[in-house]
């Protein structure tokens, strides 16, 4: 299996704080691969890394080979990386319509989106009734659908979604898994960062422990869920 | 009846000017949360080179207006290329740029008073003779004005909705991270609203200058009614800043006719304390700022 993303000994961080050290990761065509760990230890920070709203302060990134570590973040969007924030970071003032086509704003994605605007509604068909009401004015399940709707749009080779399942409601939450099923299925790369581990597991090629900014554990979901107890420290279960 | 006619004509034509030279400012803090202090001289600028163009050169009004926007949008992107970016890089940036564009607007004014005088002149571009409604004397100068502005605000309004500059400029308005993780550069964006802006001021320069006549600091009072418009409008909300700029403008030309010119402006301020006693985000604010 060749490796789509490759990261060798990255380092980042926030001024003089270092937040990720040494870290090396690679993840394969095709994989789900997780970030788990608690809050605060860099999972965030790694995603933004890559797709270079942080600029590493060592260490290289690549893409297929192509080193992306001093692009710009559209750049990075252009290589193929697409990268659904946490928290959404939607456009308030635009509808849904809106936000999904700005996912679809590069020329390379703008030629498909049409098309890809009907795999959106059939991924989450709550989104095609809600096209024309404003962002700012969803609920939190809704937002969520348009978040990763909108990553969708981009196409792109690699999907990083960071924390989908976060401050939604269980039944939303059951809705959020099954798209992300569903991509799995469809055989896309997707690299997520995820606090709830056992529920990933289930889902997951390869999980990653982060701890204090850099790996403490790596394995398979079927690793991790026939021995939970190990990792129970770290995962404060 | 008369008055009115009379209040309304000097009131929209008020207002068109203020929400031309009000759009500019707007967008700039929209897209950058930059306050741009030189926005005042980019409007003397603006209505000096289209003197320059007409009076010094004696070339057609047509040549006048485009090249004075041109000079006030490179005038704007060097703002940005020399002030901004290397600002935006790290923190307290909002800060900087402040203190810094007063810096360029005392360079800039500096610059018209040594080009051309401390004195006033008139500008050639203007109209004359009035529309007679009854016993109403309407300046077609007015009219032209109305239209102008009207039809720069279409024009800007078209290239926020319709178009993909624009669709990025909102983007980035709205979220600046979101905006660079859709695949925009918004360095990019940031020249293009900066050129955007000082073309911007250079038309409301101009028709600024056919009413009231060229001096080198003439863009000091406009500007301050634009970012008092900015305030009352919500900071950052274009479409707002727009009707908040007719209502002041009417408001003005009302306070005029009842109580005389002296008082308009105080007038004006104390209803601005007034609107952020009781909004705090401005008229059309919501509780963040409401961004394009």
């Amino acid at each position: 299996m060749s490796a789509l993303l490759t990261l060798e000994r990255v380092s980042a961080g926030y001024g003089h704080q270092q937040v990720i050290r040494d870290l090396s990761l690679a993840l394969g065509e095709g994989q789900l691969a997780a970030l788990i760990g608690p809050n605060g230890h860099g999972k965030t920070t790694l995603l933004r890394t890559i797709s270079g709203l942080l600029h590493p302060s060592g260490g290289t990134i690549a893409l297929e080979g192509r080193r992306l570590d001093r692009l710009r973040p559209d750049q990075i969007v252009e290589a193929g990386i697409i990268h659904v924030p946490q928290g959404d970071l939607l456009f308030p003032e635009m509808t849904v319509l809106e936000n999904l086509r700005m996912g679809a704003y590069l020329p390379e994605a703008a030629r498909e989106e049409a098309r890809r605007l009907e795999e959106v509604f059939a991924l989450f068909p709550k989104l095609r009734d809600r096209q024309g009401q404003l962002a700012g004015t969803l609920s939190g399940g809704e937002r969520r659908m348009v978040g990763i709707g909108r990553g969708l749009m981009a196409g792109g080779r690699l999907l990083m979604l960071d924390e989908p399942s976060l401050g939604l409601a269980p039944i939303v939450i059951d809705q959020i898994y099954e798209a992300i099923a569903t991509l799995r299925a469809s055989g896309r790369s997707v690299l997520i960062v995820e606090e709830n581990a056992m529920r990933i597991a289930e889902l997951a090629d390869v999980l990653h422990l982060l701890d204090n900014g850099s790996f403490a554990w790596s394995g398979s979901g079927a690793e991790l869920l026939s021995r939970p107890e190990s990792l129970a420290a770290y995962l404060g279960a | 009846m008369n008055v009115a006619i009379q209040i309304l004509s000097s009131g929209l034509t008020l207002g068109a000017i203020y929400a031309l030279s009000t759009i500019g400012l707007s967008l700039v803090y929209g897209s950058l949360n930059m306050l741009n202090m030189a926005h005042g001289a980019l409007l003397a600028l603006g209505g000096y080179v289209c003197f320059y163009v007409m009076g010094v050169l004696g070339l057609p009004g047509l040549l006048g207006v485009p090249a004075a926007m041109l000079v006030c949008g490179l005038a704007g992107f060097v703002v940005y290329q020399l002030a901004a970016r290397p600002m935006l890089a790290s923190g307290g940036f909002e800060t900087r740029i402040f203190i810094a564009t007063i810096g360029i607007g005392a360079i800039l004014g500096n610059v018209i008073q040594r080009s051309f005088g401390p004195q006033p002149v008139a500008q050639p571009l203007a109209l004359h003779g009035a529309l007679v409604l009854g016993e109403v004397y309407v300046p077609y100068q007015n009219l032209l004005i109305l239209f102008v502005s009207v039809a720069m605000m279409a024009v800007v309004a078209l290239l926020l909705g319709r178009t993909r500059v624009g669709r990025a400029i909102r983007a980035t308005a709205q979220n600046r991270d979101a905006a660079q993780l859709m695949g925009i550069r918004i360095g990019r964006v940031y020249a293009q609203v900066l050129a955007l802006s000082g073309a911007l001021a250079a038309l409301s320069g101009i028709l600024i200058s056919s009413l009231s006549g060229l001096l080198p600091n003439m863009g000091g009072d406009p500007m301050l009614k634009a970012f008092v418009i900015c305030i009352v409008a919500g900071l950052g909300n274009v479409f707002g800043a727009v009707v908040a700029a007719f209502l002041l403008g009417l408001l003005e030309a009302l306070i005029q006719y009842l109580l005389g010119v002296q008082y308009s402006f105080a007038i004006l301020l104390l209803i601005v304390i007034a609107v952020l006693i009781w909004r705090p985000a401005g008229l059309f604010g919501r509780r963040q700022v409401v961004r394009l």
